[in-house]
């Protein structure tokens, strides 16, 4: 090659019209210079043409995804509610149960059940999660 | 979308209003799609990937400088959303191939030569083979050559996007070039 010399990278920049007009005119000369690199910029161009005409359509229906996003970025909300809700009644039946004239001995065994039945939801959930967590498939895809 | 318009969506967002989120959405969605879909080679994994993106997106707002344009910002989330995706076990690319132009059209355009049926179905052919090349080649290459052919996207931008400094832009452009081209070959088709 008897021209400038021309790095891989120059002709990628040359191609996609990322040099100034110095540098594409030293690509130029070096180009008139060299069959070599006048193939070499032919094949480029080709598949460059090639591919931008290859769109990507989606080969199957396609149905936008903004109700799937719009539900989960407002879901938030609605669980702050729910907890804010369920917390506000729970510490109210709580704060009527232990004002209540109730027998002493009736609080406490309904205050018995009632813990227990959490520990024992709390467990659970607890146990499923391990088994998730240890599950080899849960990746997969049905 | 202008950018003055977009700058106010995202304020709003921002605020914790969602519903100015779908003009975002809807906007950098047909983008997103042909860039995820390049990632991961189906349509099905392309749109979860998306979805995920556009939520982690939002969910990070409040982080993005409104000085900054917003899709090279969304486009870093959704790249590495693909890239998560297909580390995981969860998804490997999956060829599916795209729609062709001769669905229905056969019959539009009998007489003309570039838009006859014959010259759609030679472009779906070559669409056919580019696209079984592109499973072939690695997807730090897919990803770098649908953001310039296909979107269009200037060096700089494409640095921005895929986290790497703009003067190994044109480096990775050759790399993918050239191992695409390499991937044709050996699937038999000769450039040019």
């Amino acid at each position: 090659m008897n021209g400038p010399r021309v790095t891989p990278d120059d002709l990628m920049r040359y191609l996609d019209g990322e040099l100034t007009p110095e540098e594409r005119t030293r690509v130029d000369t070096a180009l008139a210079a060299s069959t070599e690199l006048q193939r070499e910029i032919a094949i480029y161009r080709a598949l460059k043409a090639d591919f931008q005409e290859l769109s990507f359509h989606p080969a199957v229906r396609y149905t936008s995804v903004w109700d799937r996003v719009n539900a989960r970025v407002t879901r938030p909300i609605g669980w702050l509610l729910v907890i804010a809700g369920a917390l506000a009644w729970m510490s109210y039946g709580v704060y009527v149960f232990a004002t209540s004239p109730t027998d002493p001995w009736e609080k406490l065994a309904t205050g018995a059940v009632a813990i227990g039945i959490l520990i024992l939801f709390a467990s659970v959930i607890w146990e499923r999660y391990q088994e998730w967590l240890r599950d080899p498939y849960r990746d997969v895809h049905r | 979308m202008q950018p003055e318009l977009e700058r106010e969506l995202i304020r709003k967002c921002k605020a914790g209003d969602a519903r100015f989120y779908e003009p975002l959405v809807r906007a950098y969605e047909p983008t997103g799609l042909r860039l995820a879909i390049a990632m991961m080679g189906n349509t099905e994994d392309a749109q979860d990937a998306l979805q995920e993106a556009f939520i982690k997106t939002y969910d990070t707002l409040h982080r993005f400088d409104l000085r900054r344009p917003f899709g090279p910002w969304f486009f870093q989330i959704l790249r590495n959303q693909c890239r998560d995706m297909l580390r995981s076990r969860k998804s490997k690319f999956r060829l599916e191939l795209p729609g062709t132009e001769t669905d229905g059209k056969i019959e539009e355009y009998p007489a003309d030569p570039e838009r006859g049926p014959e010259r759609l179905r030679q472009r779906d052919d070559a669409r056919a083979v580019l696209w079984r090349g592109l499973e072939r080649i690695g997807p730090e290459h897919r990803e770098i050559l649908v953001l310039k052919e296909l979107e269009g996207f200037r060096y700089g931008e494409i640095a921005q996007i895929l986290e790497i400094p703009e003067g190994t832009v044109a480096s990775r452009l050759y790399h993918a070039r050239h191992a695409l081209r390499e991937a044709l070959v050996e699937m038999n088709v000769e450039y040019p």
